[in-house]
């Protein structure tokens, strides 16, 4: 470094300082900016305190799923001290949840005050009744939904916690999928050589899917137990990875009249694509399960994987990563290209948990204050990091802005990565009826993945039960909730799949 | 007794038998003993080289599998051991003794006619899963619902045709007039049937119990539908060994199967006389 360049770097260093300190103390500094940035777990706080007051049972009972009591157990000592109130949990089995709610709607038991389900089981749950409707109470209250600095990152902010554009629960979870590639063979001089020789172009994590399989079938190499990629052929996961594609060549799951549209040429090449790419998958790709998958992954037996953003927390611990930690390069999904060949990036929101408020709560201001407090973009920075939950970044300051303890925990490359994943999310069928629709998709695309079924003959018999569904449901519902959907994508892929243009 | 020495044809057959029906077994038992690093590793690792009992006090101590960086168990699994004998040994003495009175009624005097048998199975013709949320609505509107009372009565509601069944085959197996000769001496039909009937039905009577206590032990459906927070049973709680540290907790599972396995052991020991006959259901026939 010359010395001009070092009194130049000095210099920018001695203003950046200057202007920080500056806004820290300035009124309308750093001081206020926490403050507004707390303002949304502060008026949960308060209400949480009049709600408490006034409650006659003094038990909040949360329905969540299990293995995701790590993020909200630091906080039932200060809701006990501080407000009185006994915060019980009832753990059910993930895929129970949804149920359990749809039970709740017959059997009214009261049982329950907050639930935490997964943004596909809202619009069953606000039509069954179960749930409240928490539109009013965000006007009131005010959890800064889509505050552009703290708020929930579009648009997640609205798939994952609107239903026909009301708001029908808090998301606490951000989950999309990632592309996890191994480092320090992305950085190995004989690799990079070989790779370069090879392809004529630099050794780098992909950018687009053909990419990606190009890069699978370098790293390849079974003899020694590493393989090109973990993505999941398993039952139940299998149609995430189809969906992902699907989105990336610009088609989403359904046109604008409700007409499934992945059974057209595009769904047919994602599934060839994705038979192609079985070759080059560890063995265990079929059976994988997300922990399963996470730990040979861990173990060091693969080169990329497609996991939601715990995944990277396993792969960065050296517990859960023994072969991984810090050995990690993630980035964004790949793209695609639709027909006329634009380049489409497009990630897949999937899962995602939130909270809802039962309708037959005792206390339905108390479990409603409870899920702002919780989700607040301060209170969420804090719950995030810790372990034994399964609550990832979700809002814009849990990336852009976070935490020390989130740089710790995730890494801010990372967290920018999740970033820029998200703002083109698809998400999941957070549809009436959504679970069945996944499921009909699932098993075709598994049967097709197994050689049971020809590419094109799966996706007709998917495309066949997808129209049974939505008869069944009532076309002008699904269709109104599909809209209300497709008009808060991401605008290049509404422009790419053409739901700019539907009304 | 035969005294007959196997072919080596008939034993590697009755080896590959033994080998494919033990091999479940065997893997719980060592899954249950691997610490967390072992329990998914590839390849497979068959038999622990540092076998350990963390498995087993997680499921009394939550924060066990701590010492290996493994958090998220909330709840021991005591309640669930508890929950599951009480309901299981409960709802098996009631199925079973309304069973017998059932069985012996049909088979003796023809109770309620020729189609009460199968009216009484007809119990058994719909899945469970269809007659769960029905029994949600009416559990929840008689506050039976997340009560043992509750999941004791839909045990035995699902297992009496088992048992009535059974038990009816036993009885029809046995010669009247040993019933009748007792009578002839003095006794009421009732004494008959508790001193003659049922002491020479006992192997059957075991079998069946057991039979209805392995239905009622390994149960999932109603017991995970019928409960929240007061209710908990050996299989419910298997289902919720999945953390986010580390995913399914393979190694405790298998250690709660393999406390599950004990009582079927003993209770399979205790009366393993009478199973070859008991299990045979009656099938020669007067």
């Amino acid at each position: 470094m010359s010395r001009r360049d070092f009194l130049r770097k000095m210099s920018i260093l001695g203003i950046s300082a200057v202007v920080a300190n500056a806004v820290a103390v300035s009124p309308l500094g750093a001081l206020n900016a926490y403050a507004a940035i707390k303002g949304a777990e502060d008026r949960a706080w308060e209400l949480a305190k009049a709600a408490a007051a006034k409650a006659e049972k003094k038990t909040l009972t949360l329905l969540i799923p299990t293995g995701s009591i790590g993020n909200m157990t630091p906080y039932v000592d200060k809701w006990k001290n501080e407000l009185g109130i006994t915060l019980e949990f009832i753990e059910e089995p993930d895929e129970v949840v949804h149920t359990k709610g749809m039970q709740e709607a017959v059997a009214k038991t009261g049982r329950y005050d907050v639930m935490m389900p997964t943004a596909m089981s809202y619009p069953d749950w606000i039509d069954s009744g179960v749930i409240y409707d928490l539109t009013e109470w965000t006007e009131k209250y005010d959890p800064e939904l889509f505050n552009k600095d703290w708020g929930v990152v579009f648009p997640a902010s609205h798939h994952a916690q609107l239903y026909n554009g009301r708001v029908a629960g808090l998301l606490n979870d951000g989950d999309q999928i990632t592309l996890l590639c191994r480092d320090d063979k992305l950085k190995d001089p004989a690799k990079v050589k070989a790779f370069e020789d090879k392809f004529g172009r630099k050794l780098a994590v992909p950018d687009t899917w053909a990419e990606y399989r190009d890069l699978a079938e370098f790293m390849h190499d079974p003899a020694n137990g590493f393989y090109g990629s973990l993505e999941y052929r398993s039952p139940y996961y299998v149609k995430w990875m189809f969906m992902q594609r699907l989105v990336s060549k610009g088609v989403l799951y359904f046109d604008g009249d409700m007409n499934p549209t992945f059974n057209s040429d595009e769904g047919v090449q994602v599934l060839e694509e994705m038979l192609a790419m079985n070759q080059f998958l560890h063995p265990d790709a079929f059976s994988f399960t997300w922990s399963s998958n996470y730990n040979a992954f861990g173990r060091g037996e693969g080169f990329m994987n497609i996991v939601w953003p715990s995944g990277f927390k396993y792969s960065k611990a050296p517990s859960t990563g023994p072969a991984t930690t810090g050995k990690i390069a993630a980035t964004v999904m790949p793209a695609d290209f639709t027909k006329d060949g634009t380049k489409v990036y497009a990630g897949l929101f999937c899962w995602g948990y939130g909270y809802a408020v039962s309708k037959y709560s005792a206390n339905p201001e108390l479990a409603y204050a409870y899920a702002q407090w919780m989700t607040s973009p301060t209170i969420s920075a804090d719950a995030i990091p810790y372990l034994g939950g399964y609550s990832d970044p979700y809002r814009v300051n849990h990336m852009l802005a976070p935490t020390q303890r989130l740089i710790d925990t995730y890494s801010p490359e990372y967290l920018k990565t999740l970033y820029d994943n998200m703002v083109n999310t698809v998400p999941d069928f957070c549809l009436p009826g959504g679970f069945e629709y996944q499921d009909a998709l699932d098993k075709q695309v598994h049967a097709c993945m197994t050689g049971a079924k020809k590419p094109k003959d799966a996706l007709a018999a998917a495309a066949q039960s997808f129209e049974r569904i939505t008869r069944r449901i009532g076309k002008d519902k699904v269709r109104k909730s599909w809209l209300s959907l497709a008009k808060n994508l991401a605008e290049p892929i509404r422009k790419a799949s053409g739901a700019d243009k539907w009304s | 007794m035969h005294d007959k020495n196997l072919s080596p044809l008939q034993a590697v057959i009755l080896m590959l038998a033994l080998a494919i029906v033990l091999f479940p077994v065997f893997w719980i038992l060592m899954t249950a003993i691997k610490p967390p690093t072992d329990w998914n590793a590839s390849p497979a690792i068959w038999i622990p080289t540092e076998p350990t009992l963390v498995n087993f006090q997680t499921l009394f101590d939550p924060e066990a599998l701590g010492k290996y960086g493994v958090g998220g168990v909330s709840q021991p699994a005591t309640k669930a051991v508890l929950g599951s004998l009480m309901a299981t040994i409960v709802a098996t003495a009631l199925s079973v003794t309304i069973g017998l009175f059932s069985a012996i009624g049909i088979s003796r005097y023809s109770s309620g006619g020729k189609a009460t048998p199968l009216i009484i199975l007809s119990g058994r013709m719909f899945p469970p899963a269809a007659i769960a949320v029905p029994f949600v609505i009416i559990f929840s509107n008689v506050g039976l619902i997340d009560s043992y009372a509750g999941l004791i009565a839909i045990y035995v509601a699902v297992t009496l045709p088992f048992s009535t069944w059974m038990l009816k085959s036993f009885v029809d197996d046995l010669p009247r007039e040993i019933e009748e000769a007792a009578m002839i001496d003095g006794r009421s039909k009732l004494m008959a049937h508790l001193t003659v009937t049922i002491p020479l039905i006992k192997g059957g009577l075991f079998a069946t119990t057991m039979f209805i206590f392995i239905l009622n032990w390994s149960e999932f459906m109603f017991a995970l539908v019928l409960s929240y927070t007061d209710v908990s049973t050996i299989p419910v709680q298997l289902a919720k060994y999945v953390t986010a540290t580390a995913g399914t907790l393979y190694g405790v599972q298998a250690a709660l199967a393999v406390l599950a396995m004990i009582p079927l052991v003993v209770v399979g020991y205790l009366i393993q006389s009478h199973l070859a006959r008991g299990m045979t259901f009656g099938a020669i026939k007067q």
